[in-house]
């Protein structure tokens, strides 16, 4: 059996361990499909609820029954009640710290960042894995000054008189047939109490998500702000992953921007004309490979991979003819490509311009180099035994070996002489290791710049991976010298025969690898994790046919054997017996098997892709993969939830939320506030995902001086629709409104703005001002505007403004003579408009909204 | 680089409006184009940067050695382009210093030193005599007649064309401010050695520049080429004279 075959059979078992993950939610409690009398009674007992709650939740199924389905606005009647499941229940154990979380779970959560988010963003954080509430924590500040924040149903059973006495007032069962739902089968959500006085200054955050197909959201929030009391609930979500070949080297695929350059299926470097992030529903494949095992690749179900298929055994793969394939299509032992770049530009000297930091300020100095295979070595004596040395950390070029390697110092030492022009100063011997220092700081700063400081840190610049093939085999002979070994044991299902360089970075060890293609010598890139706090070790193998090439190379034309017994003896590489290797290199391609494929279901979790100039594909996670572009299909899924917001005298809420439920969603929610003497409520309403999203916060001034404010932004892209707006009730003298709305649409998207606003005949004094403006993007896109009003005061002042626009051609003229593509142009004219509202937003959400909005805008779909 | 029109001819729907222009412009020479109001010098300096509404029937826009008639305007501008708006155009909520930012990205095709940009808005802030500011600002809304000009000479300062075409830099300016964007043209173009095209109906900015070859353009042709000395023929005998008869 081939050496490299059976050691990554033997790591096999380790990797189901560590990664193998299926997310199969076993769940505790689920009732079945569709709705009656029953199973609201079922959800109650589940959950052991007084008696009083049952009731309402009757009532609430009653009125579900009775009430029509709105036929005002957008088309809700294709909604099948009976082929959801009302109740879903993951674990029993709800944790107040993150250890207590369920591992599945947490595993889930981990991957959306919610910890973390907590921690740096938010002063208590509510996850909702379908019905109930997993996770709840408050820091420890609030909750000694009285605040509670914790989930509706923990809420019922700890605080059951706040419950009763506010449960249901702002928005009864009776409101609409959604909150008549929601009522009846409601479970999660946040409750919020801000006691008199009490100003939370950092914003607390609830993260929902639905899991399952098919499963409805109805939870229940309720929020009160007592006198004088402060608080900002925030409700949304983020996260990133894959590394992607660049000229400039890897880089996550979050950071990769419009202008970069990514190397192609076919070898060669071509730009980023955009980029895109989606949030995804479905299944994502998590993909490995043999020859690679600091990699995993992630991708969703419709992503095409570039592939041969797995040949007959007859065939053999003879003829290693690629295809695009997508992810999930691909089976194991399929092979993935890894394009060679062979891109080659040779120069026989450089110049570079070296930054000397002095005693009397910066000065740059050119450094002219000559660019011989003699120096291509010298810089593989530096990725492997150089460092830098000196008070300023820099100002000495320190090269460390091992006393026996005599030659390789003399040669490091010659080197040095020939291209600096000065000579090096051989150390004596220290702990078996002999250093050898350049007191050059020109010297010392050109590789560092160049190369990297410190061992985690190295790397390849451009201008070296892209050399003739002669210098960089010159360059692996030097790294070889320092960092390589020959591997040579002999187990009882055979000996292992290898080459192999060792190094603590990740990004060299890759470099290596892809300059060891050029060279056509295939490598596999292991990463072997150590105890305690040193680094992963990634390890270059060198291995089966492969081995004579790589030897030719660092000129070790023989290796020590050992024979029966103990005896070591030298043995000409070429006479190493070899078998077939698990993978080839065929033209500008190395084929790697698949060693292992699975998925798990995802909901909400955002995907990043981009779109590149000609070949239409790009480098992820080391293969060959093409833009994604096939349309998603889904079942739908029902979002009906209720907030209910009361706002005692000169108390200020401020609710946000950025809604971008996957496009199969429909959202149907019901905001309503009641605000007290002076009381000041915010509703900010961020609305871009979802199929058909139906909202319209509302504010009911009830007291003398009180203030409400609806600020909402909609974005309507492809089938989508947004029908959003604000409603506001003036039923006191002094009383102030405000309503903002922007929305843009797309294609064959539509938003309406639909609003009211109340002003009653005791409203004396009363003020408001509404303003709703619509932009369209292209000839197809659609807006409506309802704004209803009811004025019954003589002395309201009220403005009221509307505008809708298009984008103009002569707007993206003047964005596009300036350089930016058209996607740029028409995301940055959409910020610009919106902008008076991402600007109230708390900057994550601000920036995350940006970007949500700039891969709403490109072109593809995803 | 090296701009060269053939026998260009550009439509605005149905219309003829540029009739067979032919100009030859390199980084570093200095041309000016006149003539009176609808004699189609915008329109072909539009074209020349790829207007979407401009229809090209014939003839050829060359850069680089490349027929570029069929690029969009973004990619003539990462060519080395720029045209310098007659009317700019005003965008709400975009920020202009955002804006210039995103737009030297895209030419360079790689990161902008945001302190070192910051520091160079500044310099030309200064220059141009820009007193309200630039930054903080929306794309020139709000910006008076005068600020428009100079911020569209900010941003040719910023990019660093190769041949920027000047569509009435003069125009709605009062003698000062001429004074101040003609020197601060003359300064950019020569640092960076930029193929300069201004547009002109008026010789008023040309006393404090030196253009090298004068083009007169009438209903849509070119019907005269020379040096300064045509300005001075121009200034006593008016267009009429350079009607073909």
């Amino acid at each position: 059996m081939d050496d490299l075959k059976q050691e990554f059979v033997d790591r096999e078992s380790e990797y189901k361990e560590n990664y193998g993950f299926h997310d199969d939610i076993e769940y505790k409690f689920k009732t079945r499909k569709g709705l009656d009398e029953e199973i609201v009674r079922e959800i109650s007992a589940m959950k052991k609820e007084p008696g009083w709650m049952l009731e309402k939740r009757l009532q609430g199924y009653k009125l579900f029954l009775s009430k029509p389905t709105p036929q005002w606005g957008a088309d809700l009647n294709k909604i099948d009640y009976n082929d959801i499941y009302y109740y879903l229940k993951a674990t029993d154990k709800k944790g107040s710290s993150w250890e207590d979380v369920p591992d599945d779970i947490k595993k889930t959560f981990d991957k959306l960042g919610i910890p973390e988010a907590e921690q740096k963003f938010f002063a208590g954080a509510e996850a909702q894995y379908d019905s109930e509430v997993v996770y709840s924590h408050v820091k420890k500040e609030l909750e000694e000054q009285g605040v509670i924040f914790t989930d509706t149903d923990s809420a019922l059973k700890k605080y059951p008189e706040i419950m009763k006495k506010y449960f249901g007032t702002v928005i009864p069962a009776s409101d609409n047939k959604f909150a008549a739902l929601n009522t009846a089968v409601w479970s999660g959500g946040s409750f919020i109490y801000v006691p008199k006085g009490v100003k939370v200054k950092m914003p607390l955050q609830a993260y929902f998500r639905i899991n399952s197909d098919k499963a409805g959201q109805f939870e229940r929030t309720l929020i009160i702000a007592d006198e004088g009391s402060e608080v900002t609930y925030i409700e949304g979500c983020f996260t990133k992953g894959t590394e992607i070949a660049t000229v400039q080297g890897i880089k996550p695929i979050e950071s990769v921007t419009a202008g970069d350059m990514v190397l192609t299926h076919k070898g060669r470097y071509r730009r980023v004309y955009h980029t895109q992030v989606r949030p995804h529903k479905g299944k994502l494949f998590s993909i490995k490979y043999y020859g690679d095992t600091s990699t995993t690749i992630k991708a969703t179900e419709e992503h095409p991979f570039l592939v041969v298929k797995k040949g007959k055994a007859e065939y053999k793969n003879t003829m290693w003819g690629t295809e695009w394939t997508v992810a999930g299509e691909l089976k194991k032992g399929d092979y993935l490509a890894i394009p060679i770049d062979r891109n080659k530009q040779t120069q026989e000297e450089r110049v570079f311009s070296v930054t000397i930091k002095g005693r009397w300020g910066n000065k740059e100095e050119l450094l002219r180099l000559k660019m011989d295979k003699d120096f291509f070595r010298l810089i593989g004596y530096y990725l492997s035994e150089g460092s830098m040395t000196g008070k300023s950390g820099d100002s000495y070029l320190t090269f460390t070996f091992n006393k026996e390697e005599k030659e390789y110092i003399q040669d490091t030492a010659s080197l040095l002489e020939k291209y600096f022009g000065k000579k090096p100063i051989v150390q004596k011997e220290y702990k078996n290791g002999i250093g050898i220092v350049l007191s050059s700081t020109t010297a010392a700063r050109f590789f560092k710049d160049e190369f990297g400081k410190g061992a985690m840190n190295k790397k390849l610049p451009e201008w070296v991976l892209h050399e003739s093939i002669e210098k960089q085999g010159e360059m692996i002979k030097g790294i070889w010298r320092g960092d390589g070994s020959f591997m040579n044991k002999n187990y009882t299902h055979g000996a292992k025969r290898m080459f192999r360089i060792n190094t603590i970075s990740k990004t060299l060890a890759a470099q290596i690898r892809t300059v060891l293609m050029r060279l056509d010598i295939l490598a596999s890139l292991n990463v072997q994790k150590r105890a305690g706090k040193r680094h992963n070790m990634y390890c270059v193998y060198v291995g089966g046919r492969n081995l004579a090439k790589f030897a030719s190379v660092v000129e070790e034309e023989t290796v020590e054997e050992i024979e029966s017994g103990n005896e070591k003896m030298l043995v000409a590489v070429k006479d190493i017996q070899t078998t077939s290797s698990f993978a080839e290199i065929v033209g500008d391609y190395a084929f790697v098997p698949i060693k292992s494929i699975s998925y798990e279901e995802i909901e909400n979790l955002p995907v990043y892709n981009f779109g590149v100039e000609e070949d239409e594909s790009y480098v992820a996670g080391g293969v060959a993969v093409h833009n994604c572009t096939a349309p998603i299909f889904m079942a739908s899924a029902l979002h009906s939830a209720i907030v209910e917001i009361v706002a005692h005298k000169n108390a200020h809420v401020r609710y946000v939320t950025i809604q971008n439920w996957s496009k199969n969603v429909y959202n149907l929610v019901t905001q309503r506030a009641f605000a007290y003497e002076n009381a000041y409520v915010e509703w900010i309403d961020g609305n871009i995902g979802s199929k058909i999203n139906m909202k319209y916060p509302s504010v009911y001034l009830k007291e003398r001086g009180a203030r409400g404010e609806v600020l909402s932004i909609a974005v309507a892209g492809e089938g989508q629709v947004q029908d959003s707006g604000g409603k506001i009730y003036h039923l006191a003298p002094d009383t102030t409104s405000r309503i903002i709305s922007k929305s843009v649409s797309k294609g064959s998207g539509v938003t309406s703005y639909r609003g009211l606003l109340h002003i009653n005949k005791d409203a004396l004094r009363a003020k408001s001002t509404v303003r709703c403006d619509a932009l369209l993007l292209d000839e197809h896109a659609k807006t409506n505007t309802y704004p209803y009003m009811q004025i019954s005061a003589d002395d309201a002042d009220i403005s009221h403004e509307a505008s809708v626009g298009r984008i103009g051609e002569e707007q993206l003229f003047y964005l596009m003579s300036r350089g930016l593509s058209e996607e740029e142009s028409i995301a940055m004219i959409v910020l610009g408009f919106i902008k008076p509202l991402a600007d109230v937003l708390p900057l994550e959400y601000s920036l995350e909204l940006k970007r949500l909005i700039n891969l709403d805008m490109s072109n593809s779909v995803g | 680089m090296e701009l060269e029109i053939k026998d260009l001819h550009v439509n605005i729907d149905e219309k003829e409006i540029v009739r067979g222009v032919s100009l030859r412009v390199k980084s570093g020479e200095f041309h000016v184009i006149m003539g009176p109001n609808g004699s189609g010098k915008s329109t072909l300096a539009k074209a020349i940067m790829g207007h979407p509404k401009l229809k090209v029937t014939s003839g050829q826009i060359i850069a680089e050695g490349q027929d570029i008639s069929g690029l969009s305007a973004d990619k003539r501008a990462k060519l080395g382009l720029f045209l310098q708006f007659q009317n700019p155009i005003e965008i709400e909520g975009v920020g202009f210093v955002n804006f210039l930012h995103t737009a030297k990205r895209s030419i360079v095709q790689g990161d902008v030193d945001v302190n070192q940009f910051m520091g160079e808005i500044n310099a030309l802030t200064n220059n141009l005599k820009i007193t309200n500011g630039i930054v903080g600002r929306s794309l020139n809304q709000g910006f008076s007649g005068g600020e428009k000009k100079k911020a569209e000479v900010l941003q040719l300062a910023i990019l660093k064309p190769k041949i920027a075409i000047l569509d009435e830099p003069d125009s709605g300016l009062d003698i000062d401010a001429i004074k101040v964007v003609a020197e601060n043209i003359n300064e950019i173009a020569h640092k960076h050695e930029t193929g300069l095209v201004v547009i002109t109906h008026y010789n008023r900015i040309l006393s404090y520049m030196k253009p090298q070859f004068v083009h007169v353009m009438v209903s849509g042709k070119i019907v005269a080429e020379g040096g300064t000395e045509l300005i001075g023929k121009l200034e006593k005998e008016g267009y009429d004279s350079f009607i073909p008869k």
